[in-house]
């Protein structure tokens, strides 16, 4: 069993997962910023490591003096909680070469996953559903169109060299395809001289679903069901759910179990996400697998009610999974909201600074995972998010009952914070009756 | 609210369980890290590899072994090695100095503190050569000496090029005088191999000192180095003692060398094979003749008017300005300079700087490029498109080691059977005491001395100001041409009319009556042709013109490739001869 983990990460993960280790007996080494001194991770952890200045280049991304700090410390693991080094193949290889339990999967496993077409390849093997394709290049519509009824309409035809939305044409009926084919080829060679085409499967108003699994290192993988987290801006989430209402529970064991062969066939140990696009006819595509623990897990243990950064802890320890398939069941309804230090009102730009007065909810149901406290100066040089609110109910409509009670009581000063933005979020008609797609925010 | 020792630890908020060791302790291997000698910094052995061997913290460059070296440079197993096992004989009979050298051969491998031999470059055969300071400091024993002199004079024979690279401390003290007598053997082979029109690369990395700085490493008719190194004759801690004083930050570093005119180039490591094959194809062997393939059935018009898009002669009907009108065009802060010129006409510019005795000086700008696939070396004043630069290059007042870098690399061009092309853009040398001390007069008579008799072609390009002998210093030549709006005089218009009238504030006056515009020049027979500029001359507008004169260029290459040397300097001659 790993006996003292160093948290190679900051802010409220950092305290998420001193937490874990203080309840199993494991002891924390924290690694900490010049900027992040008077950080509640620092001062949580059994000890505490400065390891550079404010720049994450020189800091949390510098994996010579984590390495450094972890032998320094006798610690004889890293936890890497999200972003930073958690999905670097690279710092995954050199744990293992200086015998420092990474927690999370092994080093190849990242870098096949961390690898767009790889990962690809790995789940077409294995027969998960990607997004139909081309795999040749195509030159002319009449073969296009043979292709494009293979794959399925409504197809998008997309330039082989293109980018910023030149060359791209969607096709919705076999009828149209032919002269969205040629304004496509044209514009093409037009903006990049060369009229090679590709065509794939356009896939309408999707959700961003995704699945939580766990494996360990004896072929044991679990799911614990999906989170919806399609309330997304410029690729940021910003509300995750579980479980999705568009999701019936037979589509929900079709995915899960479609999740749990992807898992497999990337050999994979620890926690990790699958990434489906869900089409509203229930269509779903691999789209990527997360190696890491994510920010929304929080959701996940709620209606599952396991904790997923011990079990994380147990199964780089080489232990069994403590729970079979069967042992899961989904319970209640569990929404989380990100609170960020921006200004929505000027395109969400960050907001860093000291907050000068705080109060947060609590009470049945209501979780908040966050690492700032009264007098906290929160720094520019990170990621902005300030705290995960997260509420639990029996139903999803009480859940956001709730959720929008809490949130009126979060006070946060001193600061801008985007808490009304979240507020108009969760009273828009949309939202409430459970209609949300990727596009959400975009049309709000 | 102050966090500081209010939380409870782990092990008071929890029992400890009774832990399962695990199999191994962590630690880290050997060899995992390096430390940078530069800046500290501890970095991973894997990344500098990954980085050829340059720190990814602060681009310190670590050293490297020859095979390594050979690896980066070469053309995958393309490496013969030449004279291996050459034995020294001890010259002193000093102690221990066997068994140092067999020590030193077990621990590098290597049988010497170089290796020679053949190999390729992007496809170009070379006989190269590479130091390894592994092997006592890589100074120069009578075996280094051998192996160098060996390949030189091989490489004389099979006309290949040479490459060295050098990294010594110098002498080997254990030889003695038979060390100190390595200098004069390799550059006696050097010598030899350059008059025969062999071609010398040398390329010094850190550190580069001593004996080999005095003999071979600064031979080169190229000199490359990489940045940062120490380069110099006498080591730093030596001068610091002699002369009592501490020696400041930078002090014979590359960047110090190359601002001193000593070295021509600084290339990073990564780029040095890239460079370095550029430079050489430059300096392929070919047929002696100057002038790029015409194509058939392109017929090539020596007259400008027939090479003029038609928007030029619509451009006719513009008013003719006065002669004062010109000076102020051609000294116009828009008016495309010289490095304009360059990167529109030709490709490859490759620039070589200093005069290897003094500075490098930014007003002239020198170096080698091709023309339509031919080699060319082209001399250019500068005078820089911004103030900064304006500062920088002086305005394109040329100092004395400005035309000692531009004689250099003539004499270089003449070497090789390169034509020169010259960019004339001055408002006179530079005036100054300096100048003076270092013989401005005496800089500009050789550059014409040696530039009525230099055995290619010459063209002199007047591209805007043509002021006096800084002028003609690079104008001694077989033709000049001139933009429409540039001036060509004995001095400037102010300082006409300071000396003949007493009165600077005549300079108007002065420019009419001085006939410095091209149609003057040209009526006068001192130039040959006259390009005209649009309306508006920018470098945004200049594309047009330098195509003109492009084609005029080929013609001109073509005209005289043609005309045997002996013919063509009395041609040269007589040029000005009838003046």
């Amino acid at each position: 069993m790993i006996k003292k983990v160093l948290i190679a990460n900051r802010g409220e993960i950092a305290v998420r997962i001193i937490r874990a280790c203080r309840e199993m007996g494991i002891e924390t080494v924290a690694v900490y910023s010049e900027a992040d001194k008077e950080a509640v991770h620092t001062q949580l952890a059994d000890e505490a490591i400065c390891i550079g200045p404010a720049s994450s280049s020189e800091s949390y991304l510098s994996m010579e003096r984590i390495i450094s700090a972890t032998i320094a410390s006798g610690a004889d693991a890293i936890h890497p909680g999200f972003g930073f080094l958690s999905e670097n193949s690279k710092f995954a290889s050199l744990c293992e070469h200086c015998h420092i339990t990474f927690i999370g999967p092994d080093s190849e496993v990242i870098r096949k996953m961390g690898n767009k077409s790889r990962a690809r390849n790995t789940m077409i093997e294995a027969s998960i559903p990607v997004i139909p394709g081309s795999t040749d290049p195509i030159y002319d519509a009449r073969t296009g169109a043979k292709i494009a009824k293979h794959i399925g309409y409504p197809v998008i035809i997309k330039a082989a060299l293109g980018g910023g939305g030149k060359g791209m044409r969607v096709a919705n009926t076999p009828a149209e395809f032919e002269s969205s084919f040629q304004t496509a080829q044209k514009e093409a060679k037009m903006a990049f001289g060369d009229d090679t085409m590709y065509i794939e499967h356009f896939v309408r108003h999707p959700r961003h679903i995704e699945f939580q699994i766990l494996a360990d290192s004896f072929g044991n993988v679990v799911h614990l069901g999906e989170r919806d987290c399609s309330v997304q801006r410029n690729h940021q989430k910003i509300i995750e759910e579980s479980p999705c209402t568009a999701i019936s529970p037979k589509l929900r064991k079709a995915m899960g179990e479609t999740a749990v062969r992807a898992a497999k066939a990337a050999h994979y140990v620890n926690a990790g996400t699958i990434e489906f696009l869900l089409e509203k006819d229930g269509r779903f595509y691999f789209m990527e697998m997360n190696t890491r623990i994510q920010v929304e897990h929080p959701v996940t243990e709620w209606v599952t009610g396991i904790d997923l950064i011990k079990e994380q802890i147990r199964i780089a320890s080489g232990l069994p999974l403590s729970h079979k398939q069967k042992e899961i069941p989904l319970s209640g309804h569990a929404i989380e909201c990100r609170i960020n230090a921006e200004n929505p009102k000027q395109n969400f730009r960050p907001s860093p600074g000291k907050i000068t007065g705080m109060y947060l909810p609590g009470g049945k149901g209501i979780r908040v995972d966050t690492a700032i406290y009264e007098g906290y100066t929160v720094p520019a040089y990170y990621d902005s998010m300030l705290a995960k609110l997260i509420v639990h109910a029996d139903t999803r409509e009480e859940a956001i009952k709730k959720m929008r009670s809490a949130l009126g009581e979060v006070v946060i000063d001193g600061i801008e914070t985007n808490i009304d933005y979240l507020y108009e979020i969760l009273n828009h008609p949309d939202y409430c009756s459970g209609h949300i797609d990727i596009e959400f925010i975009e049309k709000m | 609210m102050n966090l500081k020792n209010t939380f409870k630890k782990s092990t008071s908020v929890s029992i400890k369980k009774d832990f399962r060791k695990l199999n191994k302790e962590p630690e880290v291997p050997t060899g995992l890290f390096k430390k940078c000698n530069a800046c500290k910094a501890v970095v991973f052995t894997e990344d500098v590899k990954e980085h050829d061997y340059i720190c990814p913290k602060c681009n310190h460059y670590f050293r490297i072994h020859a095979f390594r070296r050979l690896e980066m440079i070469s053309d995958a197993e393309s490496f013969e090695p030449w004279d291996m096992n050459l034995e020294s004989r001890n010259p002193l009979n000093y102690k221990g100095y066997e068994e140092k050298l067999s020590l030193m051969k077990e621990k590098t491998g290597l049988d010497e503190a170089v290796i020679t031999g053949k190999a390729s470059i992007g496809g170009i055969k070379v006989a190269l050569g590479i130091c390894d300071s592994r092997f006592i400091m890589a100074s120069m024993g009578e075996v280094v000496g051998e192996k160098i002199t060996r390949m030189v004079e091989r490489a004389t024979k099979e006309e290949l090029p040479v490459i060295l690279f050098s990294c010594s401390g110098g002498a080997r003290m254990q030889e003695g005088i038979t060390s100190l007598m390595q200098m004069a053997k390799t550059s006696a082979a050097l010598k030899r191999h350059s008059e025969a029109g062999g071609f010398y690369i040398s390329v010094l990395t850190n550190p580069t000192t001593g004996g080999v700085t005095a003999s071979f490493a600064m031979l080169g008719d190229i000199i490359l180095a990489e940045p940062g190194a120490l380069i110099g004759f006498a080591g730093p801690r030596v001068i610091e003692q002699t002369i009592g004083q501490k020696l400041p930050k930078g002090f014979q570093t590359s960047e110090f060398l190359l601002e001193h005119g000593f070295i021509d180039s600084i290339v990073g490591r990564t780029e040095m094979r890239e460079v370095l094959i550029r430079i050489l194809r430059i300096h392929q062997k070919k047929e002696e003749k100057f002038a790029p393939p015409i194509e058939k059935n392109l017929k090539l018009s020596d007259s400008i008017q027939d090479t003029l898009p038609k928007t030029a002669h619509q451009e006719e009907a513009k008013p003719i300005p006065s002669a004062w009108e010109r000076v102020v065009k051609s000294r116009m802060k828009d008016r495309p300079v010289s490095s304009d010129y360059i990167s529109k006409i030709f490709s490859d510019f490759i620039e070589l700087h200093g005069d290897r005795y003094f500075r490098d000086d930014k007003a002239v700008i020198g170096g080698i490029a091709t023309f339509h696939g031919i080699p060319v070396t082209i001399i250019a004043q500068e005078k820089g498109s911004t103030t900064k630069e304006n500062v920088e290059r002086n305005f394109g007042m040329v100092s004395p080691e400005g035309y000692r870098k531009t004689l250099r690399l003539m004499k270089q061009a003449e070497k090789f059977h390169r034509p020169v092309i010259c960019f004339v853009d001055t408002p006179g040398a530079y005036c100054g005491i300096e100048a003076e001390e270092r013989g401005q007069g005496e800089a500009i008579a050789r550059n014409i001395y040696e530039m009525s008799a230099l055995q290619v072609p010459v063209l002199s390009m007047i591209i805007g100001e043509g002021g006096s002998g800084g002028a003609l210093a690079l104008a001694t030549a077989d033709e000049v041409w001139m933009l429409e709006n540039s001036i060509y005089s004995i001095l400037s218009p102010e300082g006409f009319a300071s000396i003949l009238w007493k009165d600077s504030k005549r300079a108007q006056e002065a420019a009419e009556v001085m006939k410095l515009t091209a149609k003057d020049l040209e009526q006068a027979g001192i130039v040959e042709k006259v390009f005209p500029e649009p309306n508006g001359f920018s470098v945004e507008k200049m594309q047009p013109l330098c195509d003109i004169i492009s084609h005029h260029i080929e013609n001109f290459l073509q005209k005289f490739s043609q005309i045997p040397i002996t013919e063509l300097l009395e041609r040269r001659y007589q040029r000005f001869r009838k003046m």
